[in-house]
């Protein structure tokens, strides 16, 4: 039975709240009086007296002298004979619960109070939350994309890079590559799983481990860097995520779009704090989560063992630290764990893989351009980290972030083609990741000096002119936008977010508000404000767009001229490694240096 | 709470952070703690979000309000005494 309800705004001018609560209310077949705004209390109450009304509810936007007014209201009600006989609630931006509970009001609603609370409180029901919580699944973002070139002679060109590259590298191995094979054969994770010796997998995997892994397995001795962590912090963590798991709650950014997928990255050091971090990350909304490394552990072959906490930044892979953080994830929730660049590439695939990783990150030109491994060794470990990303079904994106370097887009975009289509040519399922920020080749070369979106655009313009592929900028984006002043970061971050979802990409990486700092980790509250902004920018544009100038257009044409002039100058080389050298692909004038982690390792079988 | 320090401040002083806890209510209540244990008196919850492992907190300690005698003048009770008399 529909209840007769008065609603009336306790202030000079604001009723908008109220409104949307007579909407839902009458679409709810109640009967609804809203008075305009800025009555004196003894006329509301009059008008309560006089409509005979079951329920009144009463607004307040303005925090000056509330407590008084509330209380000033509830007295002419006692005295009017009416408050026994209505039920009283109160809500608005000046409103505290307790405030209003103190005062004799039946219910208080602060911000953030939904139509569908206010109607629930009016019929005397308890609000169910079922409803309203947010449910996502994990998606899958290459769905759909056929790898098809739309640009044939760029086409053309890959394919016979590819071949090269297939040539060069069947008959070749490594310590890396050996290291995967082991981890792949005989690292049994049921066995490890439930405690049990991998006697096989030991008596190999050390023998082939550089000194501080070996050294770890022949003694116990660990990186200097790193502890395990007490029983007492294991129990610890383990009640406290029993405790989270209870009331765990997520929130969806992207409004009433379905893309782009937003991925957070993670690295602390600590598996506890990236633990604590990622939750906070999936509660504020982030999809999809990035796994990121120590950069010693780049440098070092092979993994420790163990759950283990490191002192500084990136937080060291061991199927231990690893699987706990797995463990803690929503379902729903991507996981990305990064192997693109060092001497553990492949066997870091296979580790992921085995424990459930949904993404892995490859990339054979910028980690030997911009991250320091021997172009030689990495090629190998690459092709062979491309066949377990296969394996264990897990597509992979294709960072260029040697731009950050002051490599020129469409360099770094020809080696990010050459190694999506050897993926392809695999099986695999790479998606492009091209930086999406203001690169140190936009501030030499000024295309940013209007704006930040055509250049962006263009590169994506430029992208899907060539190929049918996924698009997944980073990483993250917004890069060296960001300043150490939150507001500033957080809104450069929300405005690329926006622009890449107008362009309608397939996932982006957002940075924290304290990515520009450097005196200390990244910290969750950080974390949430990009999030929030990020979520406030898709509410903002919804389905509308982002019209780029023509700029973006012309500026796509270069950077796919330019592109096919790399890959024509590859091939002429005849030789894919000596194009790195030479480079092709980014050159020491530009900032690309051939790493030299794990030169002279690769042999051939 | 006497500071020659908080003289400076205009207005007032935000903390922001995160809190590990189970709703918002106790999230509310750990802020107003913390705030008080660092010794401040006039204090609020500008902002507060929970989402499962915690709140987003935005707690404001109010040095000088309007109409309070404003630390950052320099100039002190018997000096404002003597003008206003």
């Amino acid at each position: 039975m529909g209840k007769r309800v008065l609603l009336a705004p306790l202030d000079p001018v604001h009723d908008i709240g109220l409104k949307m609560i007579k909407r839902g209310l009458d679409e709810a077949q109640h009967e609804t009086i809203l008075l305009p705004p800025d009555l004196p209390p003894e006329e509301i109450v009059r008008e309560i007296v006089d409509k005979k009304v079951d329920t009144v509810l009463l607004s307040r936007t303005l925090g000056y002298g509330v407590a008084e007014v509330l209380a000033k209201f509830v007295d002419l009600a006692d005295a009017a004979g009416v408050r026994e006989k209505v039920t009283l609630g109160i809500g608005g931006m000046a409103i505290r619960p307790e405030l209003a509970a103190e005062l004799g009001f039946d219910a208080g609603f602060g911000p953030g109070t939904t139509v569908e609370q206010a109607v629930a409180f009016v019929e005397g029901r308890e609000l169910s939350t079922e409803g309203v919580q947010v449910k996502k699944t994990k998606q899958d973002m290459t769905a759909g994309y056929s790898y098809q070139y739309r640009h044939s002679n760029i086409g053309s060109l890959l394919e016979v890079i590819s071949k090269m590259i297939l040539a060069w590298v069947e008959n070749k191995t490594s310590p890396g590559v050996e290291r995967a094979k082991v981890r792949d054969e005989l690292w049994d994770i049921n066995r490890w799983l439930n405690r049990q010796e991998n006697k096989e997998f030991m008596a190999e995997y050390p023998k082939l481990c550089g000194e501080i892994p070996r050294k770890y397995y022949e003694t116990g001795e660990l990186h200097p860097k790193t502890r395990r962590f007490t029983p007492e912090e294991v129990k610890g963590l383990e009640r406290y995520l029993e405790d989270v798991k209870a009331r765990m709650s997520v929130q969806k950014l992207q409004h009433t779009r379905k893309k782009p997928i937003v991925f957070n990255q993670y690295g602390t050091g600590c598996p506890y704090l990236d633990i604590g971090h990622v939750q906070v990350s999936e509660a504020w909304g982030a999809d999809g989560v990035v796994h990121f490394d120590p950069s010693w552990g780049a440098r070092t072959e092979g993994f420790l063992d163990g759950f283990l906490t490191h002192q500084e930044d990136g937080t060291v892979i061991t199927p231990a630290n690893l699987n706990r953080i797995h463990g803690a994830l929503q379902e729903s929730t991507l996981w990305q764990v990064r192997a693109h660049r060092g001497l553990n590439t492949p066997e870091t695939v296979v580790l992921a893989g085995k424990i459930g990783a949904d993404l892995t990150k490859i990339n054979f030109c910028y980690g030997a351009l911009g991250a320091g491994t021997d172009p030689e060794r990495l090629l190998v470990d690459a092709y062979h980290s491309m066949k377990y990303a296969i394996k264990y079904n897990m597509p992979f994106d294709v960072v260029t972030n040697e731009e950050l370097c002051g490599v020129p887009a469409y360099k770094a975009f020809a080696g990010m083609l050459i190694v999506a289509d050897l993926a392809v040519r695999l099986g695999a399922k790479p998606i492009l990741q091209p930086l999406f920020c203001y690169s140190p080749e936009v501030m030499i070369s000024g295309q940013m000096e209007d704006n930040y979106i055509d250049f962006n655009a263009a590169k994506i313009f430029a992208l899907r002119s060539i190929v049918d592929a996924p698009i997944w900028p980073g990483a993250p984006i917004g890069f060296l936008t960001h300043s150490e002043d939150r507001v500033q970061s957080s809104m450069t971050t929300a405005l690329h977010a926006c622009l890449a979802s107008a362009l309608e990409v397939d996932a982006i990486s957002i940075a924290s508000s304290d990515e520009a700092y450097s005196g200390g980790p990244i910290s969750v509250p950080s974390k949430i404000d990009t999030l929030r902004a990020t979520m406030e920018g898709f509410r903002f544009f919804g389905q509308a767009g982002i019209a780029p100038t023509k700029k973006a257009e012309e500026w796509s044409q270069d950077i796919v001229a330019g592109i096919e002039k790399v890959l024509q100058e590859v091939l002429q080389t005849g030789d894919f490694v000596q194009a790195i050298y030479a480079g092709l692909l980014g050159s020491r004038e530009e900032g690309a240096y051939p790493g030299r982690a794990g030169r002279g390792t690769v042999t051939t079988i | 709470m006497p500071s020659k320090t908080l003289d400076r401040v205009m207005d007032a002083l935000d903390l922001e952070t995160f809190l590990v806890c189970s709703n918002a209510e106790e999230g509310k209540n750990l802020i107003l703690s913390l705030m008080q244990e660092l010794g401040f008196q006039d204090v609020d919850v500008v902002f507060i979000q929970h989402e499962g492992p915690g709140v987003r907190v935005r707690a404001r300690a109010y040095v000088h309000r309007s109409g309070d005698k404003y630390g950052w003048l320099g100039v002190d009770d018997h000096v404002k005494e003597v003008n206003h008399g």
